[in-house]
């Protein structure tokens, strides 16, 4: 069970640091000229930043972009994904052949460019992030629910209910979607942790949320610059980045252990 | 092979290479964060290549500390007030190509670039030249449209080889000047080698844009010279360093806020006062730039003759809510500005310090960073509130007539604010009509005064000019505009035998 607790505590904390954020984001962006790049120490636990604003309180403040993001993306990825997975691999023929070259071709683009370029054209805002993100983030989804659905759609219960004329769209959701739940959940879990590292990427670009306000990768962008003389600057995002993925691939490890029933068996 | 032949080739290669390390080794590099993008004199435009083209090129007229103009290349003396005689002197020396610079390159040189075919952006400033002509090899004369005592002050022209120019010569990729030093190599587009005329010391600039890296190259001793770009937190850092040393300069380059007064809001006299009083100067100069400026209280620093420096709006928040309450404004009905800056960082961060000290006083900054063409773009058309923005490299107080006269907007002028006063405008042709340097000075510092009162710009600064030298160079001087002159100055620390020193932290 303690296998679980690890990246449940992290998640958890993500979670409340996200929905409180939002009452501490003024003190997260006070200016403090005289606390300039202060170690960490009594005054700050994780020290100030270039205009001295604590930087514990701006990681906090954060973590409201990286979980709306990361959850924004891999919703619409997931919805968008899971439909276009499931008309291709029960669908078939001419239709099929066109949706897999569509997902080929945007797989073999670079992913993260893609989303550069689209967030570059649409301009900076949180909005913009999960739909350049979202542009990128379906294909895996539907790679993986169209590769299930030509599996599942030749098993007895579903033939048995092409059989009794049971109508497409009710065999799709009653017969074929609970089926693919739990790869879905756990290509979910890691398609989080990729996310919650693109928002960051983007936004160290300056294509994510706009200053003054904070996220993990404008954070690191800004501590670049002082790595010589406030390493914290950078350290702290950092290691809080890390943790949420570490934490994040734990769990899509652990879930896929135990949603798997062949290693079950 | 041989083996003899082999153990023969093997040598040459050892000495080559040994050679080659000597010859790296006797090379000063210096770091720039931009690299030069034109060395044609007449084109460029950009403070790097400017600042190259100094070291490549010789010009008639250089300035004191105090930017009078000297003599550079040439003396010159007024036969009449519109008629000026210029005579070579001795410090006018040989084209990289052998030949020695005669009036003719002179005359050849501001003849082409007044030519309007030629497009050349120096143009504008020497539109006062009506004729000019040969004497003969050492002398030429200016004819002017009008008396201008500061005209000399004007010919600041890098001179070109006339039968270079007449075979239009790509002065931009191979220059020849008569400078303290030769372009020998221009392998990549951030990478210069230059040889030092007067002893053949070779120098390489090298183009490194990330500041931390470029502090890194330095302390390696990859690089052994850096010159401004750097924050201020970098250079406290640098300080703390036995491998380097840092020398600071008071600089000239004056930083401002800068209003447009046709807006209805910053049109309003009391809100630019409102502003001027919210913000903490000393505080930014200070804590931000760690007391690498000095507060400014007109265009001009305290050193230049034709200064005047104003007490400065004193940083008082409780005397800018009284003005912003006379316009109704308070803390729930809060003044919203727009301000806008480039994506500098640096410029991003202090205008984020000035965001704060406005919010303190009720005023809701609406902070838009964009890049150097838009913003530019921007605040030629007058598409902005308030903005802020540095005057680099300015000589002569003409230019007040350039940012501050009613007939200079845009794209004739740089008066981007939509500033219009009749007194300003007629204390700057009173200013123009003098004659007398002294009576000059006194009506430009009339022209100081009213605007310090009008606040179409609330003057913020003048950066530090800064340099870092690393263990093998000494000598390195400091300018108060930041051009590269100190190279000619800049010498390898020798030891006894003879050899140059090696680093102390390279590996």
């Amino acid at each position: 069970m303690i296998r679980f607790w690890f990246p449940l505590g992290i998640l958890g904390l993500w979670a409340v640091a996200a929905i409180s954020g939002g009452w501490i984001v003024e003190s997260a962006n006070q200016i403090d000229l005289q606390r300039i790049l202060q170690s960490p120490g009594e005054q700050g636990l994780m020290g100030y930043d270039d205009l001295g604003r604590p930087i514990l309180q701006r990681i906090w403040v954060g973590a409201q972009v990286s979980l709306l993001v990361s959850v924004g993306v891999v919703t619409l990825s997931l919805l968008i994904g899971t439909a276009v997975g499931l008309f291709a691999g029960y669908q078939g023929g001419w239709l099929d052949l066109i949706l897999v070259r569509i997902m080929d071709v945007f797989l073999a683009f670079p992913g993260i460019l893609l989303a550069i370029a689209l967030a570059g054209v649409m301009g900076p805002g949180v909005d913009n992030l999960i739909i350049a993100l979202s542009a990128v983030g379906w294909v895996g989804f539907a790679r993986l629910t169209r590769g299930q659905v030509l599996s599942l759609k030749q098993r007895d219960h579903v033939t048995a209910a092409i059989a009794l004329g049971t109508p497409r769209h009710l065999i799709l959701l009653r017969h074929l979607l609970p089926l693919l739940s739990a790869p879905l959940i756990v290509e979910a879990t890691f398609g989080m942790a990729g996310m919650v590292i693109a928002e960051a990427g983007l936004s160290f670009l300056g294509l994510g949320i706009q200053p003054p306000d904070a996220s993990w990768g404008s954070l690191i962008r800004d501590g670049a610059s002082y790595m010589l003389m406030a390493p914290h600057m950078v350290l702290a995002p950092g290691v809080a980045i890390m943790l949420v993925v570490l934490s994040l691939n734990i769990l899509g490890d652990r879930l896929r252990d135990r949603l798997d029933h062949r290693s079950n068996g | 092979m041989p083996r003899g032949e082999l153990l023969a080739a093997l040598l040459l290669s050892c000495l080559l290479i040994t050679g080659c390390q000597d010859q790296e080794r006797e090379t000063i590099r210096m770091g720039l964060a931009n690299a030069p993008l034109n060395l044609d004199p007449r084109f460029a435009t950009d403070a790097t290549s400017e600042r190259v083209n100094r070291l490549l090129y010789q010009r008639l007229v250089e300035f004191d500390p105090d930017s009078r103009p000297r003599p550079g290349i040439a003396s010159w003396r007024a036969i009449t007030p519109t008629h000026y005689r210029f005579s070579l002197n001795e410090h006018a020396g040989n084209f990289s190509h052998d030949r020695e610079l005669t009036s003719r390159d002179v005359v050849a040189t501001y003849r082409q670039v007044l030519d309007p075919a030629l497009a050349s952006p120096k143009q504008a400033s020497l539109e006062l030249i009506a004729s000019m002509e040969e004497v003969d090899t050492r002398h030429l004369d200016f004819h002017l449209k009008r008396a201008d005592p500061l005209f000399p002050a004007y010919l600041t022209l890098d001179i070109l080889p006339a039968e270079l120019i007449e075979q239009d010569h790509d002065f931009a990729r191979k220059p020849v000047g008569s400078g303290g030093f030769d372009l020998l190599d221009w392998p990549q587009a951030g990478e210069l080698h230059l040889r030092r005329r007067s002893d053949g010391q070779r120098f390489q600039l090298l183009t490194v844009n990330n500041p931390t890296v470029r502090v890194l190259k330095l302390l390696r001793s990859e690089i052994d010279l850096l010159q401004n770009d750097i924050s201020p937190e970098l250079i406290g850092y640098l300080r703390r360093q036995p491998t380097v040393s840092v020398d600071q300069h008071p600089g000239s380059n004056y930083t401002y806020i800068g209003f447009n007064l046709q807006d209805p809001l910053t049109g309003k006299l009391q809100i630019r006062q409102a502003i001027a009083h919210a913000i903490d100067r000393q505080a930014i100069i200070h804590w931000v730039m760690q007391g690498a400026a000095r507060q400014a209280g007109s265009l001009f620093p305290p050193e230049h003759w034709a200064s005047d420096q104003l007490a400065p709006y004193e940083y008082n928040p409780d005397k800018a809510r009284e003005l912003l309450a006379e316009l109704g404004y308070s803390d729930r009905n809060p003044l919203r500005l727009t301000y806008k800056t480039s994506s500098d960082p640096f410029r991003i961060r202090l205008a984020t310090v000035i965001q704060s000290q406005l919010k303190a006083v009720g005023i809701d900054i609406d902070l838009r960073s964009y890049d150097w063409g838009t913003f530019f773009g921007d605040i030629k058309q007058g598409n902005f509130q308030l903005y802020s923005l540095s005057w680099v490299g300015i000589r002569t107080p003409d230019i007040y007539r350039d940012i501050f006269a009613s007939d200079s907007l845009p794209p004739s002028g740089a008066n981007r604010g939509r500033y219009a006063s009749k007194t300003v405008d007629q204390l700057l042709n009173r200013a123009e009509q003098t004659s007398n340097l002294t009576a000059q000075a006194e009506l430009y510092h009339q022209v100081a005064a009213e605007l310090h009162r009008d606040l179409p710009y609330i003057p913020l600064w003048y950066e530090d000019q800064l340099s870092v030298q690393g263990s093998r160079i000494k000598g390195y001087k400091l300018m108060s505009d930041g051009n590269y002159d100190g190279l000619a100055q800049v010498k390898l620390k020798s030891v006894p035998d003879g050899k140059h020193v090696q680093s102390t932290t390279a590996n």
